[in-house]
């Protein structure tokens, strides 16, 4: 896993206000769930979550377009956060993502499970995935129709992980506020 | 995970404990460390939260009380207390009139009755459906493992035991699908399944693997597993035959966490059934779990819950047998034993069961292979409700616990043992045939809607594939356009039987044709209708076929014509040629 690398970079969310919809069209909003650097700082794989965010906002930013970040606190559910997310970005494009790494890309227009790209093996994205994630979800924005970024598929990722994920899920569960309302975060690395 | 090489088991970390601390180990345990079984995840009972298989402390007794026609009182709770599934089954899954009779039955003696055989499947039901899930689930906790295999033989619907797969491309390369629904056809799977990598592909993977599945035999039925709507729509466009993603759940929270509950459930069903279509619901151990809203109950419980939804739906079976949450059940203890249980409890709502050992749960051959072995023994209706008819790295559900690389041992365990497993052995020449004749439809198919072409490099390939890795590049975003153009265009089955029939493909035409008939006849939605025969249509069921097991003698045996072609596997050494 690709992890030991450079020294560890952390991570520092604050929160701005509650979440408005965004006018700018040249905005993607990066939806992230409830316990997300609170529960774990590293997803499931052990990447560390603040590269992780600041790879899809370079891949965001190296389109020309600028992110921005959104924490969803009253569902865990990745399409909801994800469709939801997408709503408020002016561009109508999202990316969404659970503490354990799993990500999608989603639009505003779409169901909570009909999304653009669906990456459900946490264990099996990297670094060089999260950004061309980033890159492909701002192409979605400027209206382009990208390549889809390749999913990577490893059968035995479900007998090593998934009752860990579980476990992790149930505790993220914790974070969860109902009766908050998603939050603009600003970013510190 | 901090890994160095040693694999160390998932969350404990014991395994590599030693060795960090210079303590000497043993060789022995070392080599024990380096078994595929240390991969895998394992979990303590925690049974707070619901990480437990069989017989939660937070289970609640059974009981009853029937007050003018209605339950008024259902395992422990008033029906001012019921949630909205608890009242679901109350008013639609269980049989009123004999509720309180069955209810009455010593659970240890039903569970005998499950076992003798001078018991008929009828007498079971009668009493079976008129259970509360609390009821079921202290039947069945009587039984081992051994009994729950006797009660499965005589208690499946379809008296013939039959198998499903799947048949995905990493990189949903719709030649591949076409060539490998084909030879998965004609290695004798009754139904074909298909989902994506990328959503907006399904349009074109669902035509891909239907011209594939009736080029291998006339008769298989094809779904394509995406979201629900989408599903449905590609369904009434006659791009597939049947469903079988339409997932229940045990708890209400995880039910309105997807925006459903059983009365959406019960629409979609007949948006289903109303254009013919067969269709099965989802549910499975471990998934309110990896919800994290399994509100302290066991899996099994939980998932008696859902069965009994299905069968207040009115649908006619369901997959379960944990399925995609499969990793979740097996890390703890029992786990092997309660997806065994919880298609026991299918049957004995009398729905048609897809016994589930599609997804893997484990890096162990050892395994995999003694999880399959109850269903496989027992025989179901459908043994796998996905065995990978690809190899398992394009297996887009994640893997499945057998693979294309298993056919040959799969076919010489039913050999060994006499078993029907569902599929037989085939030759390389015939396969190459088919997935030859399958991939060339397609191309022309393509051709004909001016999709992107499949070059003859790509035809060649998909005859000769085993996986993706085979194939040349293929542009997704260029099929991608294609497939909504099918959709906006308004492309139906009908569309391109025409096609295949004005191009010399008759014989796929025509097959394709029987299918869009038989959802006009409708007599597959039946509980555990399918096709047999190539191209014949005739349709076994639960109806003309039921399940009559009593005892040897009685019930499906694997003889004739059947056994023949079991015996034959293609490495058999024939002694009259020494």
């Amino acid at each position: 896993m690709a992890h030991a690398q450079q020294q560890t970079r952390t991570l520092e969310l604050t929160e701005t206000g509650v979440a408005t919809e965004g006018t700018a069209t040249d905005e993607v909003v990066i939806s992230i769930s409830a316990g997300f650097n609170e529960l774990k700082d590293e997803t499931l794989a052990g990447v560390n979550l603040a590269d992780v965010l600041r790879e899809m906002m370079a891949g965001i930013e190296e389109e020309g377009l600028t992110p921005r970040v959104v924490r969803f606190t009253d569902t865990l559910d990745l399409g909801v956060i994800g469709l939801r997310g997408a709503k408020l970005s002016g561009s109508g494009i999202s990316i969404g993502i659970q503490t354990r790494g799993t990500t999608l890309i989603h639009q505003e227009d779409l169901v909570p499970l009909s999304n653009l790209e669906l990456f459900p093996q946490a264990p099996l994205i990297d670094l060089e995935t999260f950004r061309a994630i980033g890159k492909n979800a701002a192409r979605y924005a400027k209206g382009e129709t990208p390549e889809p970024v390749p999913v990577a598929n490893d059968p035995m990722a479900r007998p090593k992980y998934q009752a860990l994920a579980a476990v992790w899920h149930i505790k993220e569960m914790q974070y969860k506020d109902e009766d908050k309302e998603p939050m603009e975060l600003e970013v510190s690395f | 995970m901090v890994n160095n090489d040693t694999p160390a088991t998932d969350g404990g970390g014991e395994a590599s404990a030693a060795e960090e601390t210079g303590t000497r180990r043993s060789n022995r345990f070392k080599k024990l460390d380096e078994r595929a079984v240390t991969e895998d995840g394992f979990v303590n009972e925690w049974p707070d939260v619901g990480f437990v298989a069989m017989e939660s402390p937070n289970d609640p007794a059974p009981s009853i009380t029937v007050d003018d026609g209605q339950i008024v009182e259902m395992d422990g709770k008033d029906r001012d207390e019921f949630d909205f599934i608890d009242r679901f089954i109350a008013d639609y899954a269980i049989n009123v009139e004999r509720a309180e009779d069955a209810m009455d039955v010593d659970s240890e003696s039903f569970a005998r009755d499950l076992v003798d055989i001078n018991v008929p499947r009828e007498e079971i039901v009668e009493l079976s459906t008129a259970m509360t899930p609390a009821k079921l689930v202290s039947v069945v906790n009587h039984l081992d493992i051994a009994e729950i295999i006797m009660a499965m033989k005589k208690m499946r619907t379809r008296q013939t035991p039959g198998n499903q797969c799947h048949v995905t491309s990493v990189e949903d390369n719709v030649a591949q699908i076409a060539a490998d629904a084909a030879e998965a056809a004609l290695r004798g799977f009754y139904e074909v399944e298909n989902t994506v990598g990328v959503a907006r592909m399904a349009p074109l993977t669902a035509l891909a693997q239907q011209i594939g599945a009736q080029c291998g035999r006339g008769g298989v039925i094809t779904q394509c597993a995406v979201e629900e709507a989408t599903e449905l729509e590609l369904g009434m466009r006659g791009m597939t035959g049947y469903a079988e993603t339409v997932s229940v759940y045990g708890t209400e929270d995880v039910f309105k966490d997807g925006d459903d509950t059983p009365w959406s459930k019960a629409f979609l069903a007949s948006g289903y059934a109303s254009r013919g279509l067969k269709m099965r619901y989802t549910s499975g151990a471990g998934a309110e779990l990896n919800m994290g809203q399994a509100e302290g109950k066991s899996m099994l419980y939980l998932e008696t819950r859902c069965i009994l939804v299905t069968k207040g739906c009115g649908v006619q079976g369901l997959q379960n047998g944990g399925i995609s949450c499969i990793a979740i059940p097996t890390s703890v203890p029992a786990g092997v034993k309660e997806v065994a249980a919880e298609n026991l409890i299918t049957m004995m709502a009398d729905l048609e069961v897809a016994s589930g050992n599609d997804q893997t749960f484990t890096h162990s051959d050892k395994r995999r292979t003694a999880r399959m072995m109850p269903q496989f023994l027992a025989g179901t209706d459908f043994i796998f409700s996905g065995y990978s008819a690809v190899p398992n790295y394009d297996n887009m559900f994640a893997g499945s616990t057998f693979d294309s690389s298993d056919f040959d041992e799969y076919n010489v365990m039913q050999r060994d043992l006499q078993v029907e497993g569902g599929t037989r052995p085939v030759d390389e020449e015939t396969v190459l045939e088919y997935r030859e004749r399958a991939v060339k439809a397609l191309q022309t198919v393509f051709e004909e809607l001016g999709f992107p072409p499949i070059t003859d490099e790509e035809v060649d390939a998909a005859i000769y594939a085993d996986g993706s890795k085979d194939m040349p590049e293929r542009s997704t975003a260029e099929d991608i356009e294609a497939a909504e153009e099918l959709l906006e265009d308004g492309v139906t089955g009908a569309d391109v039987v025409k096609i295949l029939a004005k191009n010399g493909f008759e014989t796929i035409a025509q097959n394709m044709l029987g299918i869009l008939k038989g959802r006009v006849a409708g007599d597959y939605i039946q509980t555990s209708g399918i096709f047999e025969g190539d191209g014949e249509f005739d349709i076994v069921s639960a109806v003309n076929d039921p399940n009559e097991y009593q005892g040897p003698g009685t019930g499906f045996r694997l003889e004739g014509e059947r056994w023949e072609e079991k015996k034959d596997i293609r490495f058999a050494v024939d002694p009259e040629d020494i």
